[in-house]
């Protein structure tokens, strides 16, 4: 089949949904790839690459169309690319199917299939085509670039012969894979770095990240990952809490980084105009939440604000793009997962499985139906797992008390167990000729000293213990050599074959336990 | 001949030389001198006891001496470190047909004595055991008798039973748990009957009972241990361990030496904790473990979600190239493979390339209590680098590669996430919460305990199948 590439057509996008590379790779496939003249210039691709890389290179976006089964971009069609599909024929891009109605009412129409590269389903096979998140990681480190840029301090902290040079202080809200992509970027620029989100069992992520997780002391913390791995909104009490911890760390603060989405609504108001206010002449607000209205109240989309305190808020919504190379590379990559899942058996031959629950749920129109929104898919998101209840530091007190309650059960045990014994011996002694209770008595102190003895054996040299307690038990052969000298002929005769295996026991055993330690060496 | 003193002389300094033999394995370095405490004081003991007063045969005892050793020191050379726990087992069935000899022995030369006592109480001059014998009062030839029966059933049980684990260990009897129609009564019942011809021996019956008596304990030894699983073998081998002691311990008694009763409770005890740590490695009872089976489950397991992705030689290698701390965890299918040599290759390349490399062993890893200790050091891995679990099981979060080569229910999560799975509450190597884990593996069974594997399914987990020697030697040329 014809893999067709086509050249963006959306003002100022740079990206470009196959690069040399993937188009390699999807040759292997046994697919053929098309490009539009030009389309990865502006990412950094010209054409000689492309057809270095055995890609054909055409003039035309019609022709593509033309010529392509499957017509792959990077962001959703615009009126004029939806005219020219036609039917059979297979569109992979963003595509928003919710926002876009109208869109995939004209899709369908057209017969096409089209293959939303944002609906791919969040589990763990299909993560390798998880465009959004492979965006959503350049997003995040492009803030920080950004806001490094518009920031007059270093990140790290020094201390200079010119002068001590604090950290800047990073809040990262919403740690989505943006999120931890800003919280690993500005930690390894030296940043001190803290980090909020609504759902307390990411609290591991962000610290494992090098970020502190703002803890909210709020009884129903809410479980956002119930909703496939992605925020829900948040009860009005919570929000208030919410933004009273944000209004705290606005003074601190020096760059603010908010990627709070919640899919299917628009971006909630977390950065109010008060703690713009409050902010340090000169600090950075990037939000990368300014395509669906901005996380901050003086967010415009598409625009760099300075406040009237001079605080600078950037409102790109184009970061991934503004990293063209890189995103590039990782989306068409991500499609060529994609058209690997569509070609199974790897001869160039597409088969939509309509039965696999990636294509399904990422496929939004299909035969002349639209197949949106999927079912729910068979295998559960991967956040879903339940916060772990976090366990209470027992104060001193309480310490101190399962302490003493500790000491006085084993004591009790003891006590207990002494007392058993004791009456025990009695007992036996009642019956027992005098001589018996002596080996008693050695008897009991030994097996004493056996057990302090035994605990402290290293547990690496347990089978040489064995070994070495195997051959002391040859000690048996004393039993032997008292009896060999007897009258009796059978007697002798046992006692004989006793020595006998006694002697292999005790030789065996503390040969082969030398063996065993001298192999023991130090590094 | 050495005079009596000399002999009690000799025994305390071979009693304080075992004790200090084994309190010497408490590290590496020490124990290598511990093993020549244990070797002077047998000797000591051997010596001194076979010329003291009132021994004789020694046209028997010197001979028998020599070939013993002579068999045993071959032994010893040429077993191989993986067949260790095979030699420990049936090295230990010697030490428990030696005490049921011995203490038929005993009761025959009770019988010599008060047969001749009868005969008109004429003292003849007896030889051996039989003069000491001689001189007890009649309450203690009844406490003998006791003894004796003590001996001869602690001595068959280890007997059989250490033929067993050496057959299931040896791989010549099939190491799947299996038991007579009857299972445990069948033992129960032979227990009570050995009861019996307890009491009818005590109360003055002939030689025969002590015969049966045997018979019953060769059959409960041996239908106890059929009944045992293969990875159970590290409690079952401690446990016959502790029963060697124990039935020394009775020997002594019955011939009132005090050597034999100290060194057999030492080597009784030691079993007894061996056990004790293994039943606690695998949060079982002792009890639980020697009558075969896990535990009931309380409920269903819980589902496990995801799939095992495989992968080959060359993305473990890269993996490895990129990490900078690695820790292997090595289980039975190790020893199986004979893999320990491959793997020290590969951490010495990667020690060589200024990687951080450790061992994490599990206690009930492999057949043995230490096994993979030893496995390993033959291998020549140091053992500054082998750690316990509790020295190691916090830091695997802070790791980048973990390698699991053979082992299984050691490192199921379902042991603690899942309360419904029979081996909840197991203590177990959290080898997931490492950056990557890889699994060298077979095929996609299960491990001992019969239960599936969450750790596979983890999106951290890649399953690199093949036999573990052959897996890792293909590994070797690609790390760098």
């Amino acid at each position: 089949m014809k893999i067709g590439a086509l050249k963006e057509s959306s003002r100022g996008e740079a990206r470009v949904a196959l690069t040399p590379e993937s188009a390699g790779q999807i040759q292997k496939l046994g697919h053929e790839c098309l490009i539009e003249t030009g389309a990865g210039a502006a990412a950094g691709f010209d054409d000689q690459v492309y057809r270095d890389a055995g890609v054909t290179v055409v003039d035309t976006a019609q022709a593509i169309f033309e010529a392509a089964e499957v017509v792959i971009k990077v962001r959703e069609p615009n009126d004029e690319e939806a005219e020219r599909l036609r039917e059979g024929q297979t569109l992979i891009a963003f595509f928003w199917p919710a926002q876009n109605e109208a869109m995939l009412e004209k899709c369908r129409a057209k017969g096409a299939t089209v293959i939303a590269m944002d609906m791919v389903p969040r589990i763990s096979r299909a993560q390798k085509m998880d465009a959004l998140s492979s965006m959503a990681n350049i997003a995040g480190y492009r803030a920080v670039i950004e806001a490094g840029n518009n920031f007059g301090r270093f990140f790290t902290g020094q201390v200079t012969a010119a002068g001590k040079v604090p950290p800047a202080k990073v809040l990262v809200i919403g740690a989505g894979v943006a999120g931890l992509a800003a919280i690993g970027t500005a930690t390894s620029l030296g940043a001190v770095v803290r980090a909020f989100d609504v759902r307390p069992e990411v609290s591991e992520q962000i610290e494992s990240m090098g970020a502190e997780f703002l803890f909210l002391d709020f009884d129903n913390a809410q479980d956002g990952s119930e909703s496939g791995g992605y925020a829900a909104p948040s009860s009005p009490e919570f929000r208030e809490k919410q933004l009273e911890c944000f209004r705290e760390q606005a003074a601190d603060v020096d760059i603010v980084i908010t990627t709070a989405l919640i899919p299917g609504r628009p971006a909630p108001k977390l950065w109010l105009e008060d703690m713009v206010a409050a902010m340090k002449p000169g600090s950075v607000v990037i939000d990368l939440a300014a395509e669906k209205g901005g996380n901050c109240d003086l967010t415009k989309p598409d625009e760099r604000v300075v406040s009237d305190n001079g605080v600078i808020v950037v409102g790109y919504t184009d970061f991934p793009s503004r990293m063209a190379t890189q995103s590039s590379l990782l989306y068409a990559t991500n499609i060529r997962h994609m058209l690997t899942d569509l070609t199974p058996e790897k001869d160039g031959v597409i088969d939509h499985n309509m039965d696999d629950d990636v294509i399904r749920g990422a496929t939004v129109t299909h035969q002349n139906d639209i197949t949106f929104p999927p079912p729910p898919p068979k295998v559960k998101a991967i956040g879903a797992s339940k916060p772990k209840p976090k366990e209470k530091e027992p104060t001193a007190e309480e310490k101190k008390a399962a302490e003493h309650a500790a000491f006085k059960s084993q004591t009790k045990r003891q006590v207990t167990l002494l007392a058993v014994g004791g009456a025990l011996m009695l007992l036996l002694g009642q019956v027992a000729p005098a001589s018996f209770m002596q080996h008693f008595i050695v008897f009991v102190l030994a097996c004493f000293i056996g057990f302090q003895v035994i605990w402290k054996v290293s547990h690496s040299l347990h089978t040489p213990l064995m070994a070495v307690t195997n051959a002391i038990s040859g000690i048996i052969i004393l039993g032997a050599v008292l009896q060999i000298g007897s009258g009796s002929a059978i007697v002798t005769l046992m006692a004989a074959i006793s020595v006998l295996i006694a002697t292999i026991n005790i030789v065996g055993g503390f040969l082969v336990t030398r063996r065993m330690l001298a192999m023991f060496q130090k590094s | 001949m050495l005079s009596q003193g000399f002999v009690s002389a000799a025994a305390i300094a071979a009693s304080v030389l075992f004790i200090l033999s084994l309190g010497g394995l408490s590290n590496q370095e020490k124990a290598k001198r511990a093993v020549w405490y244990g070797i002077v004081g047998m000797a000591v003991a051997v010596l001194f006891t076979a010329f003291g007063p009132g021994i004789g045969g020694y046209g028997w005892l010197i001979p028998m001496i020599a070939i013993g050793a002579a068999i045993g020191a071959y032994l010893a050379r040429k077993v191989e470190m993986t067949e260790m726990p095979q030699l420990v087992a049936a090295l230990h069935s010697f030490v428990g047909l030696a005490a049921v000899f011995v203490a038929w022995s005993a009761d025959l030369e009770r019988r010599r004595v008060l047969a001749a006592r009868a005969a008109d109480g004429v003292m003849q001059e007896f030889s051996a055991f039989a003069a000491l014998v001689a001189t007890k009062a009649p309450d203690e030839l009844a406490f003998l008798q006791v003894e004796v029966v003590l001996g001869i059933f602690i001595g068959a049980v280890t007997f059989t039973g250490s033929v067993i684990a050496f057959g299931k260990l040896a791989g010549k009897v099939d190491g799947k748990p299996r038991q007579l129609p009857g299972g445990h009564l069948l033992n129960a019942g032979a227990a009570v009957l050995s009861l019996l011809l307890a009491i009818l021996y005590l109360n003055g019956a002939g030689f025969w009972t002590l015969l049966v008596l045997a018979g019953l304990a060769f059959f409960i030894g041996y239908h106890l241990i059929m009944g045992i699983g293969g990875a159970d073998m590290p409690v079952v081998v401690s446990m016959l361990n502790s029963y060697s002691g124990w039935a020394a311990a009775a020997i002594g008694f019955t011939l009132s030496n005090d050597l034999l009763i100290v060194t057999g409770a030492l080597v009784g005890s030691s079993g007894a904790i061996l056990s004790y740590i293994m039943c606690k490695a695998m949060n079982r009872n002792f009890v639980n473990v020697i009558l075969g089976g896990f535990g009931g489950s309380t409920g269903p397991a819980a589902e496990i979600e995801g799939e095992q992705v495989a992968i080959d030689a060359g993305g473990v290698a890269s993996a490895l190239n990129d990490a900078d701390s690695v820790i292997i965890v090595p289980g039975y299918g190790m020893a199986v493979a004979q893999a320990q040599t491959a793997v020290s290759d590969l951490v010495r390349k990667l020690r060589a390339a200024g990687k951080d490399v450790r061992f994490a062993i599990h206690p009930v890893a492999g057949r043995l209590p230490g096994h993979m200790n030893v496995l390993l050091a033959e291998a020549k891995v140091p053992y500054d680098i082998v750690l316990e679990m509790d020295e190691i099981n916090d830091d695997f979060a802070s790791t980048d590669v973990v390698i699991v080569i053979g082992s299984n229910d050691i490192v199921n999560p379902a042991a603690q996430e899942d309360p419904n799975s029979p081996i909840a509450g197991m203590p177990v190597l959290k080898v997931w919460e490492a950056k990557q884990v890889f699994i060298s593996k077979r095929g996609q069974g299960t491990g001992y305990s019969g239960i599936e594997n969450p750790l596979f399914y983890k999106e951290n987990s890649r399953m690199f199948y093949g036999d573990a020697r052959e897996s890792l030697n293909t590994l070797l040329p690609l790390v760098d």
